[in-house]
């Protein structure tokens, strides 16, 4: 049985797929998106060959057409400022696999937490700046991968409503058109898809495969005994929820797919339990001012529950509130008797350890309150300890020649050190002139 | 109806029985008008499935499906006292929206009610968002809304003592990442000056520095401060080039 609308999409057992359900409604979204565009309203940003494109399922059966290469990096708060192995994790693989991306400073996030947590925004703010982001990553011709959770939840929704309601096309244009963010003849852009670094991961699964295969398993890494418990984050999966991917051999389609299918393919152990569709507990305010409510759920609904039924290695995540809420609230169960220690992180944090980047300069473990090293050592990677090491003296070393005010050993230091990608592509020369934040930058021009 | 309410398990607080009803009434059609209000209730069978899949259920005194109940009957009594304090124990997590046989969305009516609430400058939503001054002051200035000198572990001694080790050295530990990825300590990315232009931009034209003014003046004087510098800074920037 192969999918009816795509020659590459081929299973071999009839399975009950895709999930029809009373959700199904959502795929209609694209239609009236076309029809738009043939009204002269809006412009499709469309992927093309130049950007590798994979087809995934989703949960209604439709193809989502996935961008490998010529990428514009959408950055996630969360990640780049509490996880920055999450998205070292992501850039490291984009250089491995000899992608081509934009990494650049004319981004906001999409500053949706703000809005669930606060709700000091409102809809026309949100698609603002949504259209904003995106028009830019149009305007540069590299198609934009969304790195944040909340950020994909909530650009869907607000693609929904903005197709959906003319009202907020009229309310959101004229802003745009203030900004500079229409095309030259008057419309306004929006992406054929809004794509999830984890449908990324997703898409290039038996790429990771392959590097697993040939670099992580020649450093003695091996994962086939790690035993992983998956924790979907809420807004990648459960908001406009028919938009994300869903494969036949992943629990028979009735599960998300994306961060599954990864273990599954390098081979890792996934290992069901019972509260695998709760939250995590972060929600937005809380994690910041209602903690004991963030730390009861995470420990009570999630850390015991894996504890006690599956006895999980790792939990792995494909977005930051939950990585965040797992990982630094072990350690306070210990006041109630009820620690529960488990390492986490996100798919491409671990699928990078597997395939043998430094657990310290590239996955950044340090950064982790929780348990991290008998994972290490049951993954094979044995000489963690060296290599903490080597990356403490690193930081040492740098943090004394900046105090000492030696700015040119420094730079000199750099020029040595392994930096993977030191200064980025961006679409313009002046990123460092013309910084809203310049006093906070680490490296100077 | 008038002074009178139906709800089955919520004490209608005296501050709400004090405000004048018109003024009740008000607010919940500014509530009921915002457009997305239709594509989120649908109708209601009562069957407590987002009631017993919700997080915040299982931790407040907090049920979607009274949410989706009240406005199914128009409770506006109620509606209006759930408005301060009782809306802001959802997580956003909408397991509600995903389990619903009618796709209602009880997340999508909280935050929609939380908009109003702010627009409004309910006294109580001012004391709940003074603990999140830090994330506002952040995102509205720079567009990020995290930042990795954030994380002090005075201020998240709950996390354990690594915190401690993790903010040694911080600068140095983000120059020593090999991608230009979360070098900034202050800020999650660096954002381009015309890139901040455009938000702030964003921010006045949608009417979001006004909201702010109204829940918090302290906070908006000090962000304000920072707009009018950025945008001087920018002004000048503008001028060299010239």
């Amino acid at each position: 049985m192969g999918h009816a609308k795509s020659p590459y999409l081929k299973y071999a057992d009839p399975i009950p797929f895709p999930v029809i359900n009373r959700h199904s409604h959502y795929d209609h979204l694209f239609e009236e998106m076309y029809e738009l565009e043939e009204k002269g309203e809006i412009l499709v940003y469309r992927i093309t060959e130049e950007n590798k494109p994979v087809e995934v399922l989703t949960r209604t059966g439709r193809i989502k057409t996935i961008p490998t290469t010529k990428i514009w990096h959408h950055k996630s708060c969360g990640q780049c400022g509490n996880i920055p192995g999450y998205p070292a994790s992501v850039f490291w693989f984009m250089n491995k696999f000899g992608y081509d991306y934009m990494n650049e400073p004319h981004q906001t996030s999409c500053t949706a937490w703000n809005y669930h947590g606060s709700g000091t925004s409102n809809p026309v703010a949100l698609a603002a700046v949504w259209l904003r982001n995106m028009h830019q990553a149009w305007k540069t011709g590299y198609y934009p991968l969304i790195h944040c959770g909340t950020s994909f939840g909530s650009y869907k929704e607000t693609r929904e409503q903005l197709i959906f309601n003319r009202e907020l096309r009229e309310a959101v244009k004229p802003i745009l058109k203030k900004l500079g963010r229409l095309t030259e003849d008057g419309r306004i852009v929006i992406p054929q898809e809004i794509v999830h670094y984890s449908e990324w991961v997703h898409a290039n699964r038996y790429k990771i495969k392959e590097l697993y295969e040939k670099e992580g398993k020649a450093k003695g890494i091996d994962v086939s005994n790690v035993r992983v418990a998956i924790h979907g984050a809420c807004h990648v999966w459960k908001m406009m929820a028919d938009d994300y991917p869903y494969d036949p051999e992943v629990y028979g389609g009735q599960r998300p797919a994306a961060s599954t299918a990864v273990m599954k393919a390098i081979g890792a152990q996934v290992v069901d339990y019972s509260t695998w569709y709760d939250c995590c507990g972060f929600g937005f305010r809380h994690i910041l001012t209602e903690r004991e409510f963030t730390r009861s759920f995470a420990i009570q609904r999630k850390l015991k529950v894996i504890a006690e039924e599956i006895k999980a290695d790792v939990i792995i995540t494909h977005d930051t509130g939950c990585t965040t809420t797992f990982e630094k609230n072990q350690w306070i169960g210990k006041a109630h008797g009820m620690y529960h220690p488990v390492a986490v992180m996100s798919d491409v944090m671990f699928s990078a350890l597997a395939c043998g980047a430094h657990p310290f300069k590239v996955v950044q473990l340090y950064w982790n309150c929780s348990n991290y090293e008998p994972l290490l050592e049951k993954m094979g990677i044995k000489n963690w300890k060296e290599l903490k090491k080597e990356w403490e003296e690193t930081v040492k070393h740098i943090s004394e020649l900046e105090k000492q005010g030696k700015y040119e050993e420094l730079m000199e230091f750099f020029k040595k050190y392994d930096l993977y990608e030191p200064y980025s592509k961006t679409s313009d020369g002046f990123r460092r002139k013309r910084s809203a934040t310049a006093d906070m930058p680490l490296f100077r021009s | 109806m008038e002074g009178q309410s139906y709800g089955y398990n919520i004490p209608v607080s005296e501050r709400t029985k004090e405000v004048p009803w018109e003024e009740k009434v008000r607010i919940y059609e500014e509530v009921k008008s915002d457009f997305r209000f239709k594509e989120f209730l649908f109708g209601c069978l009562n069957c407590g499935a987002c009631t017993a899949s919700c997080p915040s259920n299982r931790f407040f005194d907090y049920s979607p499906r009274e949410i989706v109940q009240r406005f199914m009957e128009e409770d506006i009594e109620v509606i209006y006292d759930m408005m301060h304090e009782y809306i802001w124990a959802c997580s956003q997590c909408f397991t509600c929206w995903i389990r619903c046989p009618f796709v209602n969305n009880p997340g999508g009516l909280v935050i929609i009610m939380r908009e109003v609430a702010v627009r409004n400058a309910f006294e109580a939503t001012k004391d709940l968002l003074k603990p999140y001054g830090r994330v506002l002051l952040k995102v509205m200035t720079s567009g990020n809304q995290l930042s990795a000198d954030m994380l002090q572990p005075d201020f998240f001694p709950d996390w354990g003592p690594k915190m401690l080790d993790n903010m040694q050295n911080l600068r140095a530990k983000r120059m020593a990442i090999p991608f230009d990825v979360g070098k900034s300590v202050k800020t999650a990315w660096e954002v381009s000056l015309e890139t901040a232009m455009e938000m702030y931009t964003i921010w006045r034209e949608a009417g979001i520095f006004e909201m702010l003014e109204k829940i918090d003046p302290n906070l908006y004087n000090v962000i304000m401060d920072i707009v009018e510098e950025n945008e001087e800074r920018w002004e000048e920037l503008m001028e060299e080039e010239d």
